[in-house]
Formats: C-alpha cells, sequence, structure tokens
C-alpha cells in the first residue's frame, strides 16, 4: 500500500510537471510563432524527416503485419460465420481507432524518442542549454518546439499511411484466402462504417499522441537536472511515461466512440 | 552587484560567496582571482542572469536581473558575452562555422548561407578559418576556448565576461589572446572602435597582470575588490597572498 501510495504521488507530481512543461512550450510555440523562421523551420524540418520519413518504411511494414495478422483474419472469419455487414465496423473500430494511432506513437517514441531524449540529456548535462541562453536564445523555442512539431506532424501523418497499409495488406490476404470481393467494394464497406466524426477525432487523438510524445521526451531530457550517467535511467522512464500516457489518453476517447 | 551572495550552480540553496558589492563601468577591465571552486565561475553566470541567486541586487544594464523574465532577460543576455571555462560549452555535434552563426542567424533571423560572408570574415579575424568545416566537439581545447569567443562576440555585446581565459594554453595561444584582449579593451575597429567593458576570471592572475585595471578576488565564500594593479601586486592581505603563493 505504501509502495502505491508513493508511486502515484510521485506520478502525480510528474503529471503536473509534464502539464507545466507542456503549457510552456505550447505557449512558446504560439507567442514566438513567426520569430526566427529561418533557424527554427529547417530544425523543425528536420525533425519531421526524422520521425516521420526515416520511419515511414517500417510504419508501412508494420501496418502491413498488422493486416496480414489482424485484418486478413477477421474479414475471413466474418465471412465464414455470414457476418459481413460487422466488417466496416470492425476494421474501423479497430484499425482506424484504436490500433494505427497508438501504433504509429509508440514506433515514433523507439525509433526516435529514445535518442531525442539522450541528444536533450547530453546538451542539458555538458552545459549546451546555458550556452544557448547565455547567447539570448530561448531553449525551448530552439530544442523543444522543432521536436513539438516535428513528432506531431510526424505522428498525424503515419498513423493515416499505417490505417492505409493495414486496410491494404489485409484485403489482398483475404482476397487470396478466397474472399469474393472487389477491392472498391471493400474499401466502400470500411468508407461507410466511417462516420465524419471520426476525422475529427482521429486528427485530435494523434495530435494529442505527438504532443504528449514529444513533451514527455523533451521533459526528460530537459528539465529534470541531469548527469551523464542518470540518461540511461531517463530513457527508460521516458518510454514507460509515454506508453502509460497514451494509453490513459486512448482511454480518454473511448466514450466518445461509444458514443457515436 | 550590491550585497550579492552567488549559490553553487548545482545546489541553489548553497551560498559560494557572500556579500558582493561590486560595480563594472563601461571600458573597464577587472581580472577576477580565486582559487578553483571559489565560485568565480558562479559569479559569472549570475552576472549573465544564467543563474539565480540568494540575496541582494544584481543590476546590468539599469536591469534588475532577478526580476527581468522572458524577452526582456534574453535582450539583456544579447549585450552580454559569456564564454565558458574548457571547452567553451559549444554544440559539439555542430560545425565551428555553425557554431558562430547560430547566435546570428537566430537574432537576425538568417539562413546559413545569408550569415556565410560575415560569418567567414569574422573567423578569418580569429584565426579560425582553417577550422570553419569541423565538428566543434573534435578540435583541441584551446581552439574551442577561441571558438566560443568568437560565438560570444559575433553579437558585438557590450559586456565580455571570461571564464579562465589564459588557462592550459602554450605560449601561442596565450599571446594571441591577450593581444585580441587588448585590442578589445582600446577599441577594436571590427567591434566599432568603442572600448569593451571585460570581466576576466582566473584562477592564475599574474598572466593577465598586464591587461587588468582592477582586480578583486574570491576567498573562502568572501568577496574582496582590491584595486588596481599596483594594490593587487603589492597587497599584504593574507588571502591574496596565500592565493599567490600556491602558484609559486
Amino acid at each position: 500500500m505504501g509502495l502505491a501510495g508513493h508511486w502515484a504521488l510521485d506520478a502525480l507530481r510528474s503529471s503536473r510537471r509534464i502539464g507545466a512543461f507542456t503549457l510552456i512550450a505550447l505557449g512558446t510555440l504560439v507567442t514566438k510563432f513567426g520569430a526566427s523562421p529561418r533557424v527554427i523551420r529547417p530544425r523543425a524540418q528536420e525533425e519531421i524527416v526524422r520521425a516521420g520519413v526515416n520511419v515511414l518504411p517500417i510504419v508501412c511494414f508494420l501496418g502491413m503485419a498488422l493486416g496480414v495478422v489482424i485484418v486478413g483474419q477477421t474479414v475471413l472469419l466474418l465471412v465464414q460465420v455470414g457476418q459481413t455487414k460487422l466488417m466496416g465496423p470492425l476494421l474501423v473500430t479497430v484499425v482506424v481507432r484504436e490500433l494505427a494511432p497508438l501504433t504509429a506513437a509508440m514506433v515514433v517514441l523507439a525509433r526516435v524518442g529514445t535518442a531525442a531524449v539522450t541528444e536533450l540529456g547530453t546538451a542539458r548535462a555538458v552545459g549546451e542549454v546555458e550556452a544557448l541562453e547565455a547567447l539570448g536564445i530561448d531553449p525551448i523555442h530552439y530544442l523543444v518546439v522543432p521536436k513539438l512539431i516535428g513528432f506531431t506532424v510526424s505522428i498525424v501523418c503515419l498513423t493515416v499511411y499505417m490505417i492505409l497499409s493495414a486496410l491494404v495488406a489485409g484485403y489482398v490476404v483475404a482476397f487470396f484466402r478466397g474472399l469474393s470481393m472487389e477491392p472498391l467494394e471493400f474499401f466502400q464497406v470500411v468508407a461507410d462504417a466511417l462516420s465524419w466524426v471520426d476525422f475529427p477525432l482521429l486528427a485530435l487523438k494523434t495530435l494529442v499522441f505527438g504532443v504528449l510524445t514529444s513533451m514527455i521526451i523533451c521533459y526528460h531530457g530537459l528539465a529534470d537536472p541531469l548527469r551523464l550517467e542518470d540518461l540511461g535511467r531517463a530513457t527508460t522512464r521516458t518510454v514507460a511515461r509515454t506508453l502509460i500516457a497514451s494509453l490513459l489518453v486512448d482511454a480518454l476517447f473511448l466514450p466518445v466512440y461509444l458514443l457515436l | 552587484m550590491s550585497d550579492v551572495t552567488v549559490v553553487h550552480s548545482r545546489s541553489p540553496r548553497l551560498p559560494l560567496v557572500a556579500g558582493i558589492n561590486w560595480e563594472v563601468l563601461a571600458g573597464e577591465c577587472w581580472v577576477v582571482t580565486g582559487l578553483q571552486g571559489s565560485g568565480k565561475t558562479a559569479l559569472l553566470e549570475t552576472a549573465a542572469g544564467l543563474q539565480p541567486y540568494l540575496e541582494g541586487q544584481v543590476r546590468v544594464f539599469g536591469t534588475h536581473v532577478q526580476g527581468a523574465e522572458g524577452d526582456e532577460l534574453l535582450r539583456m543576455r544579447r549585450r552580454i558575452g559569456l564564454v565558458f571555462d574548457g571547452h567553451g560549452r559549444l554544440f559539439g555535434s555542430e560545425t565551428v562555422f555553425e557554431n558562430v552563426a547560430l547566435p546570428l542567424c537566430y537574432h537576425g533571423n538568417k539562413s546559413l548561407e545569408e550569415a556565410f560572408e560575415e560569418v567567414t570574415s569574422f573567423l578569418k579575424l580569429m584565426g579560425l578559418e582553417e577550422l570553419a568545416n569541423q565538428a566543434a566537439g573534435r578540435i583541441a581545447r584551446p581552439w574551442a576556448h577561441r571558438v566560443a569567443l568568437a560565438r560570444a562576440l559575433i553579437l558585438r555585446p557590450e559586456l565580455l565576461l571570461v571564464d579562465n581565459p589564459l588557462s592550459a594554453l602554450d605560449a601561442t595561444h596565450v599571446r594571441w589572446w591577450r593581444t585580441f584582449l587588448v585590442r578589445l579593451l582600446e577599441g577594436h575597429p571590427a567591434f566599432g572602435g568603442k572600448p569593451m567593458t571585460l570581466v576576466l576570471a582566473t584562477d592564475e592572475p599574474r598572466p593577465l597582470l598586464g591587461i587588468g585595471q582592477k582586480f578583486a578576488v574570491t576567498h573562502e565564500g568572501k568577496w574582496r575588490c582590491l584595486g588596481g594593479r599596483a594594490e593587487f601586486e603589492h597587497s599584504d592581505d593574507p588571502e591574496l597572498r596565500e592565493l599567490l603563493d600556491e602558484r609559486d
């Protein structure tokens, strides 16, 4: 009980700090939106390439694996039990609303996020952050805002690619195993199951995942006083906290989806 | 600074030097000396508005450092050049050119291409043009310290704070630094010809005797202004003698 209480208090304290850090970063993004664009824009583009373009192949591969394992089998099962009318709602619920956004965020976290914690933590530990401040450069604007933009844009776009690759791969597998449905007909079934609210909700969910992932990464890299030997622990903590936070956010969307 | 207590950078509640009453006038060159760990670096970082302090008031260019926030603080810092000790806290993964260009690009909203000419001529002035494309994390310490000086000067600050300018340098670098600092003090044409205000912190004051106009010492948590060069050299202050004798 004592341990659970300690853990809960620690989680609350961290949430409060990360929340404050997020507000500062979002405030900086808004108030310094047009400041030094020739320095900040290339850095944001670099982050989009790092967290988005470079991660695209693995996201497509995972999307196809998801398609083969989940979509292909589910579709065939529904055909076997004569419940094809459930195909659309099931695919939308499982792939579009739940798995794709969460998996895209987790891939970005694993592939780029851990490296970003080390990069920021090293900058903090060797005094590069103080050097920026001494030059009159706001470290949040220079180091955090490009990551916030880059990670968020990447997670939003990668989710779309993951949904598409999962559905395409799922259809191909189901087709070769005897699904008698034309591709257009299959995608029409999925499209019919989508309501208009799904689009803003998906955009909102992926945006929240992007902001959350980038902020937890930047917080653990920058805000906690770090020594080089603490970097490993900070990285592990980042992964665990981002995973938990993403699942909690995912759960918050559940009542909204149930009302649809 | 009036009645200021500076603190340890990693322990903001731990006083390092207390009772600092210090006024630096435009165009002066101060040498602040003391043993390693006596609080010289903390003092410079406090003056640059990078570190909080426990008591007293710090005013730089008329602005209260503790009360300044956000853009006001950043604007004040742009008028101060701070050269850190050692490798100068350069951005190790970026090139020397990118390190020096960063403040210019950020504050002037320029791309690296647009800043190329100005930065290249600046690097030439500092004798760094051959290192321009090397990663800053891979160059030797004396050169890194000079790159840090170039980065601090590119915005043409009014006040330059240098931490241990001559430590661990060979004779050639020492000569270069002394000549350059004297030219800054006299008014370097590249900086508008106006004498620059200098504060040099060092644990070995003797090589700076010919440059410094006023001297102060931090020792065992206390601050003492010693006056000009003659007072410094002939001071019978036991703490200063202890500090100087340890070097003999």
